[in-house]
């Protein structure tokens, strides 16, 4: 039984590793909590269905699809609602995500309602072996988020853009005069999360439902997992989203499953309470 | 059409009291709250099984519902001690989830999704069914104006420069001397409570509440109102709660013109139509439509009567 939850927790936290690792990488830049996160997995979710399901496309085509799409609506949100609106207050920025956050979901529920969708795949039996269950897309959820993973640590670490991404995210300005293009920079980023948000949201369709509120519900998981790896660490929120991933799945050991979305709460709760910096995350000096 | 107008109304005078109370926590404290319909879901159901399942008087239920308000609003700031103002974003809209779930969840108690039946009303057997509308907006309305003159009168004592002090530095205000901590969660409380208050006048207006009405969403609709009227002014956020009432329910007629569309799709626009308002007044009025006056000292000492012949100077 709990072998078997601990299965659902690994496929739970490769769901929520790649948008978490991207909300770190937006947070370092934007220094605020951005709630359209949620919309923008259900983009991806749905420009994956349109190409999946209405233009008949075969399933990794959708995919490298969903991402190029999300990556294109996710930087014209910056580019129409944030760029012109740097230098506000966090919260005012906060306040604006989420109206944007509820301006995509509705314009979806406008075109495709509130129904419940799902890929057109062939169904497949799980694999079985030890009485626990696992499907073949679960299986490929989880290897290519170990990918994504490692090529987003050789982005960071090794290439001149990735070095220019740390360099930005660590001090704006400093990185300016030091000859960087912080915009072209930023927008790159922009473009990056996109592509991963978009991936979440074909992740999502193929493990979970394709609905409007899809997003919203990973919105919760995916801060618990940034902010207990710590904001703007990213090796951090792929720590963090094992962690909340695990801890979902295990509460329904001594918690009504219903309960489930509330986990992640409730961890940012304690967390922050006990370590406002997160497991890997440097504390913020103030003033 | 008028008994339309004056259940309208009632719904604006609950958006107002929320709004009264947001604005005492964000705007003039700076503590954001993003949980609002938990403390409204708190009070209404506080009331609501209170009276139901123990048969307590009205006036008493929606009394505890303050009460429980408070106690809320007071353990939500103590967490906040530590915490930057965006992570308190996250925690206040989690403690409103935690909320709505255990209302959803707990169904032997609260009834979850089939919904709570209020039978109890406030004065009902003073009045008939025809008058007994009025009677209750006249209700609201006394609630709304209370609520405003001690939301006001804290605005406008030392307590209120206090407030904006920590709103705009809690370290400056801390080593002035300020027990920043001791006025955050008394301020926190105080909006907890006004919250409750609105969530019991509405449980025993509706007389039915289920936990699919406190959505997240309620808390946008109420920082709409905040940001549209201006955070900070008390007398501006009264116009907000009216202008995004009226924009949530007057686009309830569009549907009469375009019938092209179904209900699904018709609130879907009324939805974008906010968002994109609420970032187009964020871009264009930061500060709201009537935002907060500028303090100075020449009229703030006129604000207190105390040098009447400033008043020219300002």
């Amino acid at each position: 039984m709990s072998g078997q939850l601990i299965i659902n927790g690994i496929v739970n936290a490769s769901l929520i590793a790649p948008p978490a690792i991207a909300f770190s990488l937006l947070f370092g830049i934007l220094r605020f909590p951005n709630f359209a996160i949620g919309a923008y997995v259900t983009v991806g979710a749905f420009i994956a269905y349109a190409l999946n399901v209405g233009a008949g496309m075969p399933m990794w085509i959708a995919g490298l699809g969903a991402m190029a799409g999300t990556a294109v609506v996710v930087w014209l949100s910056d580019v129409l609602v944030f760029k012109p609106m740097r230098g506000h207050t966090p919260v005012t920025l906060l306040v604006v995500s989420i109206a944007l956050a509820l301006i995509i979901e509705h314009i979806i529920r406008l075109f495709y309602g509130a129904d419940v969708r799902g890929f057109d795949l062939p169904l497949e039996r799980p694999i079985k072996f030890a009485g626990l269950r696992i499907t073949g897309e679960q299986i490929d959820i989880i290897v290519m988020t170990i990918v994504i993973g490692i090529a987003i640590h050789l982005l960071l670490q090794y290439t001149r853009i990735g070095k220019a991404m740390r360099a930005t995210a660590d001090n704006e300005t400093l990185a300016e005069v030091r000859g960087i293009n912080t915009s072209y920079v930023i927008a790159f980023t922009w473009f990056i999360c996109g592509a991963l948000f978009g991936l979440t949201g074909v992740f999502a369709g193929l493990d979970l439902v394709i609905e409007p509120l899809v997003g919203w519900y990973l919105t919760i998981p995916i801060f618990a997992a940034a902010i207990l790896g710590g904001i703007g660490s990213p090796y951090g929120a792929m720590l963090g989203a094992l962690l909340v991933g695990l801890a979902e799945e295990l509460t329904v050991l001594v918690l009504p499953s219903s309960y489930k979305i509330g986990v992640g709460f409730v961890i940012i709760a304690v967390l922050l309470l006990i370590r406002p910096h997160g497991l890997l995350g440097q504390p913020e000096i103030k003033k | 059409m008028s008994a339309y107008l004056i259940s309208m109304a009632t719904f604006v005078g609950f958006f107002m009291i929320l709004a009264l109370a947001l604005n005492l926590q964000w705007g003039m404290t700076g503590m954001v709250n993003f949980g609002i319909a938990g403390f409204y879901a708190l009070g209404a159901y506080t009331s609501g099984l209170l009276s139901v399942k123990l048969g307590w008087p009205v006036g008493i239920t929606i009394a505890m519902s303050c009460v429980t308000g408070l106690i809320a609003g007071g353990l939500v700031a103590l967490l906040s001690m530590r915490l930057r103002e965006d992570y308190l974003a996250i925690v206040t809209l989690g403690f409103g989830e935690i909320v709505r779930l255990i209302a959803l969840n707990e169904d032997q108690i609260t009834e979850g999704p089939r919904g709570l039946k209020i039978d109890a009303r406030p004065f009902a057997d003073m009045f008939d069914r025809e008058t007994y509308p009025l009677v209750y907006l006249a209700l609201v309305a006394a609630a709304v104006a209370v609520v405003f003159v001690i939301v006001e009168c804290i605005r406008r004592s030392p307590m209120g420069r206090t407030l904006r002090a920590i709103r705009e530095d809690d370290v400056v205000a801390e080593v002035l001397g300020k027990n920043v901590l001791r006025h955050r969660v008394q301020v926190f409380a105080l909006g907890g409570a006004f919250m409750g208050l609105a969530g019991a006048l509405y449980a025993h207006y509706v007389q039915n509440i289920s936990p699919e009405v406190f959505m997240p969403m309620v808390a946008i609709f109420i920082w709409m109102s905040v940001i549209v009227g201006g955070a900070g002014n008390n007398w501006g956020l009264l116009l907000g709660a009216g202008v995004v009432m009226t924009i949530l329910e007057g686009s309830r007629f569009l549907g009469d013109f375009i019938d092209f569309l179904d209900a699904e799709q018709l609130s879907a626009i009324r939805i974008i139509v906010i968002g994109v308002l609420l970032i187009a007044i964020l871009r264009v009025r930061p500060r709201g439509l009537i935002p907060e006056p500028k303090f100075s000292f020449a009229a703030s000492s006129t604000e207190q009567g105390r040098q009447p012949s400033t008043e020219n100077a300002k």
